[in-house]
Order: C-alpha cells, then sequence, then structure tokens
C-alpha cells in the first residue's frame, strides 16, 4: 500500500467533471501581484489558449485545514454573478510542488499542494489607471466607473454582501471599459438581522469609514459607502483625499474634511465603543464643500452624502446610482467608448521588467516592515511628485483622445496588492511618449451609445417594496425561495433611466 | 439576483434519477476492478493530502486475498444510509442547527457520486463533511473540538478536508428545504387569511414538515429535485396529518401566481415521486451494518484480517462503537 499512483496508472477513468482541475491544465506566464493572500499570476490555459488570472490560496494555519477566509470568498464569489462583479472562473490544485517552486523543507503537517482561484483576466487597476502619468480620465469616463462601480456594490449588498475592501486597486479594469469589484478575501455575508458581531479592522485605512474608525462592530453596506465617497473624491481631485498614516490620523483627517460628530449629527455616536479614545478635542466645521469646491455641483451632492458620518444617513449605492450626477450632461460614456490602454504585462520589456522587480523587492521590504495590512502607511510623497488636480470638475476638457501609456509598474492586483503605501503609487517609469490614441468616439456630449440611456431620466420604475413577505410562488419549481431577496435587481441599468427589468418569475416575491 | 435560481446546486447538482444510479454503479465498478487487481480499494489520504492508491500485490499475495468480495452497490448505499443517520447523530449531539446537518449531509451525498466507500471510509468523510459544512455556514468548530467530542483523529478530518473540498467542486453553496418551509408557510397563512387558531395549526403544520424534511434529507431526494419542490412534499405529507388546506387548491394557486415552469400534473409528479423515494428510506439495522462493515474492511484493506496491530486500531471504526458514541 502507499505508492502514490493516480488513475493513470490504474487505467481507470479520471474523476468526474465537477471535480477540481489541476494547475497543470494552465501555463503560468508571469506573476501580476503579490498580497498579503499570495501570489497572482497571469497564466494560460492550456486548452482553450485563454489567459486567466491565477490566485493562490496560502494555506498556512495548518491547525484548521483550509482556511475559512478562502471558504468564504469562494461562497461568495461563486454566488455573486454579474457583470461588475470579478467571475471565479473555477478552483484548480496541484498536489505536491509545482515546477516553478523550490522544494520546501519538510517535517510540517501542511498540505503542500497549492490551491488557486481561476479569475477572468482584467488589463488593469483603477488606481493603476489613474496613476499613469499623463493619463487623465474624463469627467464622462468617471462617471462611467462610478456608475459601475455602484452597480456592481449595489448588486452585493442586494444579495447581502459587504465587500469590505472597497478601494482603487481593488477595482479592475478592462480594455473593453468594463470595470468589475475583485478581492472579496475580506468580504462577509450579511443579513438584515444579523445580530452577530463583526469585526472593524477592515478596509484599507485611507478607506475605512468613521464607524469602524469608532469602533462600531455592528455596521452594515454603509462602510462600502464610504470607501466608495473616497474613491470618487480621489478620481475628481486626482490623488487620495483622506491619506492617513495611523488610525487617529485617520480620524483627524475625517473630522478636517467632514467636520466633528456629534450627537446631532450622528445619533448615537458618542455610544460607540472608542467614542471617548478618539474624542475631538475641539469642534470643526465640515468642510467638504469648501475643500471641493471645484468640483461641479451634482458632484459635490452626491459626495456630500457618501462621505457622510453617520452610516445610518449615508447614501446607498441604489439612491447614489439615481444621484443627478449621472442623469446630467456629460453623461457617463458607455465602456466600449472608452480608450484602451496597453496592459501594463504584455510586451514588456526588459528593462521594464527589471525595473518591475527592482519595485517588488522595495514593495516586499516595505511589507515586512509594515504587515499589517490595515495600518498601512502612508506613501512617502516625494514632493513636486504628487499628482496636481487633474481634472477641474468642469466640462470644458473632455478630451478622450489619450495617448497610450506604455506600462508603468505592474498595477494588477488582484490579491491584497499593493497597498497606499506602496511604492508603485507614483510610478517613476513609464514611457509618456506615444502616438496618439484612435479616438473611439463617444465624446462631445454624444455619450449616448451603449447600454446607459442618454435621454435622460425614465420613470422610477416600479421597485416593489421590500420587506413585504410574499409568496411560496416563488418557487415551487426550479427556484425555491430560499434566500431573503431584498427586492428586484435591475440589471446594469438600475435605477432612473432604465426599467428595472419586471423580475423573472422568480424574483418577483421579495422573500424576506 | 444570487438565489437557488442561478446556483451551483441547480446547474450542477440535481441528477435525472438514471444518472445517479449510473454513477453509483460506475463508482462501485472502479472498486471492484482496484480490488480485482490489487487486491484492495482503500485510497489512503495522507497527511499532506495526497491519496495514495494500492499497490499491485505480488502474485501469490494476491491469490491469498482473492476471497475479498466487494460491496454490491445496494451495500454500499445502506452504510451510506447508516453514515447518514450517523451525521445526524452528530449534529444533534454537538446542537449544531438544521442547516449545518443539511449541509453536512449534502456534502457527503455529493462525495459519494465520485467515490465508493470502498475506496474512502465514509466514517472519515462523514466528520470531514460536517466540519466542512460548519465551516462553510459559519459557525466554525475547530478540529480538534469535533474530534475529541467523538473520540476521533482531528487529523484524519484535516487530512481529508482536501478531498472533499475537491470532490465538490468547491461548490459550497447548498439549499436545503427548510426555509422555503417557512417561505411556503408564510404564504399559506396569507392565502387562506388564517385566523389566530389557524395559525396555531400552520405552526404545528410547519413543524411536522420539519421532521419530514429531515427524513427527506436523509435519502436521494436531494440530489433528484430541488429543495422547493422537498419542501412542498413534506408540507403536503404534513398536511395529511393536520388537515389545514386543500393542498392540491393551494399547489394550483401557486402556480397561478406566477408564469409556471411546470404543469400541476408535472409537479403533483415530482411530489409522488419524492413521497416514494422517502417512503423507501432505508434504515440500516444493526445485524446489516455487521454483515457490511465486515465486508467493507476486508475489501479496503485485506492485511487488516492479520492479527495485527493495525486492525486493533481499525476496530475501533466498527458501527457498534459508532452507535454508542454519541
Amino acid at each position: 500500500m502507499g505508492a502514490a499512483a493516480g488513475y493513470g496508472q490504474l487505467n481507470l477513468e479520471e474523476p468526474a467533471t465537477w471535480g477540481s482541475r489541476n494547475i497543470d491544465c494552465f501555463q503560468k506566464l508571469e506573476q501580476i501581484g503579490e498580497g498579503t493572500y499570495g501570489q497572482v499570476y497571469m497564466a494560460r490555459d492550456n486548452k482553450t489558449g485563454e489567459i486567466v488570472a491565477l490566485k493562490k490560496i496560502r494555506m498556512d494555519n495548518e491547525k484548521e485545514g483550509f482556511p475559512i477566509t478562502a471558504i468564504r470568498e469562494i461562497k461568495i464569489l461563486k454566488k455573486l454573478q454579474h457583470e461588475n462583479v470579478i467571475r471565479l472562473k473555477e478552483i484548480v490544485t496541484s498536489t505536491g510542488p509545482e515546477a516553478d517552486e523550490q522544494a520546501k523543507p519538510d517535517g510540517d503537517n501542511k498540505y503542500k499542494g497549492n490551491i488557486y482561484m481561476v479569475f477572468e483576466y482584467m488589463d488593469h487597476d483603477l488606481t493603476g489607471l489613474a496613476d499613469r502619468p499623463g493619463l487623465r480620465f474624463t469627467i464622462p469616463q468617471i462617471k462611467c466607473y462610478m456608475k459601475q462601480l455602484l452597480t456592481g456594490l449595489h448588486y452585493c449588498h442586494v444579495n447581502q454582501v459587504l465587500h469590505r475592501d472597497i478601494k482603487g486597486s481593488n477595482l479592475l479594469i478592462d480594455n473593453e471599459g468594463n470595470l468589475k469589484l475583485a478581492d472579496f478575501g475580506l468580504a462577509r455575508s450579511f443579513s438584515n438581522d444579523h445580530n452577530g458581531n463583526l469585526t472593524n479592522r477592515v478596509i484599507t485605512l485611507w478607506y475605512r469609514p468613521p464607524e469602524l474608525l469608532l469602533g462600531a462592530t455592528k455596521y452594515g453596506p454603509a462602510v462600502d459607502m464610504w470607501s466608495v465617497g473616497c474613491i470618487f473624491a480621489e478620481l475628481l481631485q486626482g490623488k487620495p483625499v483622506l491619506p492617513g498614516k495611523a488610525e487617529p490620523e485617520q480620524l483627524n483627517k475625517i473630522f478636517e474634511l467632514c467636520g466633528t460628530p456629534d450627537e446631532n449629527n450622528w445619533p448615537g455616536v458618542s455610544k460607540t465603543p472608542w467614542y471617548n479614545k478618539f474624542k475631538p478635542t475641539r469642534p470643526m466645521k465640515r468642510r467638504v464643500r469648501e475643500i471641493f469646491r471645484h468640483f461641479d455641483r451634482h458632484a459635490l451632492d452626491l459626495l456630500e452624502k457618501m462621505l457622510t458620518l453617520d452610516p445610518a444617513q449615508r447614501i446607498s449605492a441604489k439612491d447614489a446610482l439615481d444621484a443627478e450626477y449621472f442623469w446630467t450632461d456629460p453623461l457617463p460614456c458607455d465602456p466600449k467608448s472608452l480608450p484602451k490602454y496597453e496592459s501594463s504585462h504584455e510586451f514588456q520589456t526588459k528593462k521594464k521588467r527589471q525595473q518591475q522587480r527592482a519595485n517588488e523587492e522595495i514593495a516586499k521590504r516595505q511589507k515586512l516592515q509594515h504587515p499589517q495590512q490595515h495600518s498601512r502607511l502612508a506613501p512617502q510623497m516625494q514632493s513636486g511628485q504628487a499628482h496636481p488636480p487633474q481634472w477641474s470638475g468642469h466640462n470644458h476638457h473632455m478630451n478622450n483622445s489619450q495617448p497610450p501609456i506604455s506600462a508603468g509598474p505592474g498595477h494588477h492586483h488582484y490579491g491584497k496588492g499593493r497597498g497606499p503605501g506602496g511604492p508603485s503609487r507614483y510610478p517613476p517609469g513609464g514611457n509618456p511618449s506615444g502616438g496618439y490614441y484612435a479616438d473611439r468616439g463617444g465624446q462631445g456630449g454624444g455619450f449616448n451609445s451603449g447600454p446607459y440611456p442618454a435621454q435622460g431620466r425614465g420613470p422610477q420604475g416600479g421597485v416593489p417594496t421590500s420587506g413585504s413577505r410574499a409568496g411560496a410562488s416563488g418557487g415551487y419549481g426550479v427556484g425555491p425561495p430560499n434566500y431573503p431577496q431584498g427586492g428586484q435587481y435591475g440589471g446594469s441599468g438600475a435605477g432612473r433611466g432604465s426599467n428595472p427589468l419586471p423580475g423573472n418569475r422568480n424574483q418577483q416575491f421579495g422573500w424576506q | 439576483m444570487a438565489d437557488f435560481l442561478t446556483s451551483t446546486h441547480r446547474a450542477k447538482w440535481i441528477f435525472p434519477p438514471q444518472e445517479l444510479k449510473e454513477k453509483y454503479k460506475a463508482a462501485n465498478q472502479r472498486a471492484r476492478q482496484m480490488l480485482e487487481k490489487y487486491g484492495a480499494t482503500r485510497v489512503e489520504v495522507d497527511i499532506d493530502g495526497s491519496l495514495s492508491y494500492p499497490e499491485r500485490q505480488n502474485e501469490a499475495k494476491a491469490e491469498k486475498h482473492s476471497r475479498a468480495k466487494p460491496l454490491k452497490t445496494e451495500e454500499e448505499h445502506l452504510i451510506r444510509a447508516f453514515y447518514e443517520f450517523k451525521i445526524q447523530d452528530v449534529c444533534d449531539a454537538f446542537k449544531f442547527p438544521r442547516k449545518i446537518q443539511a449541509t453536512a449531509l449534502i456534502y457527503f451525498k455529493r462525495f459519494y457520486l465520485q467515490w465508493s466507500v470502498m475506496e474512502h471510509h465514509p466514517k472519515d468523510i462523514m466528520l470531514t463533511c460536517i466540519y466542512t459544512a460548519c465551516k462553510a455556514e459559519e459557525n466554525h468548530v475547530s478540529a480538534e473540538e469535533l474530534g475529541k467530542g467523538i473520540e476521533q483523529s482531528h487529523q484524519m478530518i484535516l487530512n481529508n478536508e482536501m478531498i472533499v473540498l475537491q470532490s465538490l467542486g468547491f461548490d459550497l453553496i447548498v439549499y436545503a428545504p427548510y426555509r422555503s418551509l417557512e417561505g411556503f408557510v408564510n404564504d399559506m397563512e396569507d392565502y387562506i387569511r388564517a385566523t389566530d387558531d389557524q395559525r396555531q395549526t400552520l405552526m404545528a403544520l410547519l413543524e411536522t414538515a420539519k421532521i419530514e424534511a429531515d427524513k427527506t434529507m436523509l435519502t436521494e431526494a436531494p440530489l433528484l429535485f430541488a429543495p422547493g419542490q422537498l419542501a412542498l412534499a413534506a408540507l403536503r405529507r404534513s398536511n395529511q396529518v393536520h388537515g389545514v388546506l386543500d393542498f392540491e387548491r393551494y399547489l394550483r394557486s401557486i402556480l397561478s401566481r406566477q408564469q409556471p415552469v411546470h404543469t400541476i400534473s408535472e409537479l403533483t409528479t415530482a411530489l409522488n415521486n419524492i413521497d416514494s423515494v422517502v417512503s423507501k428510506l432505508a434504515t440500516p439495522t444493526a445485524s446489516d451494518m455487521k454483515h457490511i462493515d465486515r465486508k467493507l474492511k476486508s475489501c479496503r484493506d485485506p492485511s487488516s484480517h492479520d492479527k495485527s496491530k493495525k486492525r486493533k486500531h481499525r476496530s475501533k471504526e466498527s458501527p457498534s462503537q459508532l452507535h454508542n458514541m454519541a
């Protein structure tokens, strides 16, 4: 007994189709990310030739076997199927060391094979794209990304999933202009009747809402909406707006921008666990409108609602999609009209590769210095390197023709990639020259192609009142009424201007 | 909306009866072949999670063990059924919620669509399925605690975790009929415009239906039918006891409120089929098990016949002992 013989040797059939495939089905091309979670590789499916991203699941804590965080992530990703959420294609495993691995000294009990999540490949992430020297997003482009972000997040929230790590590097963008939420490594399912406590040690510091900084352990979708507000402001401002170095400073920065919380603007704030510890020494006025006065009116209105201190009053993703901002000129453009940017991974010159390696080295060293992913330090902003505000907030500059910028350091982050502290925030490399990119149209006010209707707002479609306990008719047949549904979710065009889908037969009854 | 309709449960794990039979047959066939060639069927899961298959025995040895007889598919079915009862016992002993029990049962059923009990011992797989179900349903229990509670090695639970996850294709979200039960009963309340008295009866209807659903979960029905149908069948049986409403009219009313994918006769046929599967629920007796277990032991690992240390160790797995463990 005991020789490792495969099915092949036994001349028996391969395990049936529902078992997971082996990593040998893929050829690793290049490492494109490195996170607390594990490495991320770009790879090719040997059978189909398709390019995918492989995210390795670390199996460090052998005491409890397969990590529960990975179980959560897999469950959530398999549940969520939406064009603005990264698609988990499959899980593959390896038994024993792989070709590119050096044999590790044995002696411990842990699973020596590896497990990978296979994702659709995405060319960029939002932060990486925004950081390219010379690249400017247009207002319709920002609206387009924000709309997709909110649509994806609304879908998550309707499905009772909190993302809990919304930030630019977790928003992946492909060359069709599609934006997808990625990295659900910190995500959690929640239910409205959930009474359990959740950890407040989530969300990257710069994007962490005040309630978590004040120690709240009961919270909901509003935590993600704060992060969205931070990203929104960052897109308009051209740089992160709340770059705190540690938790107390982060709160201070929030107070300086949003004013100090009190029982008037945030009922219950004084009862948050760490309120007394962090309570502001002097009252400060809310200055959002002053600091971002150069933003256009509708952008500012929306931002105000996102960066609301009291989570109970903060705008929801659904309501944000209804904001004037997305329904006034210039309208969000069609994702397909966006310029295609050169991928950061293909056709890299040797030099760039070396540069990347050097950067990764630095990143690694920084990671060693700051192993806590939620208490990252701010980047060393070299003076003169910080981006000036790139977008004035007015509509006059809407040139969509961007010179394609060749790759800087890798910007791919399927995993917990570079945090705010990473050195690649302001990449030193990159080649700012280059020919003009063919204009893909969709500019000059004519942003009316594609899925987002340009004809202003349509009727507020019949969104069923959620909470109504309705019939079992949801599913005797193939669709049993199993999971509670918070009303219906209307595809990519949720909200105004597009009629929410009439709801298929199994969705018209909200199971609450 | 992500729900059963878009789930892997619906897409990949509900089979026509014939296909189910073929899967069981194929797994059994493979183990038989292994026994024929190698004189043993046991697939060892090593400490690192990798699998080891039996080695080819030398001729003489193979001759000696040629008396080991493989289990028949019916015997495999019986031993699986036995350990499914055990899953309920263990979950009850730990006071796990019904949802975990149902998830563990479905994992267990799915695992043995791919493997024969002759290859992986159901006692080990049962515990690993419970452990994994606890993780997946956010009710985490440490392997050690689980192992201790039932005097089994927690290392064995962990060793088997990868093979279980892989065999499940990492499809971890499963749908049990219990939520649907509550949904339907809520709907019935509206449908009959229940008075307070009737509400009481409906609660009794629900409780009986839950017990019916528990029974259903021990059969093959969850691999054959959607959870909503399992729920309706359980309610219909429960209604035969409580007589709360005209069930066929209620079914018609459900269908009339949606664009039906099924006609009333299709639905009724499905419910009848579920009832028939449930009525055939096998409850293995101790003597059945003694016989099968002996057979299982000899074909998994014929050398265990030798009065060796190994055998003593393995005798811990005997079902009579398991009976006492919960």
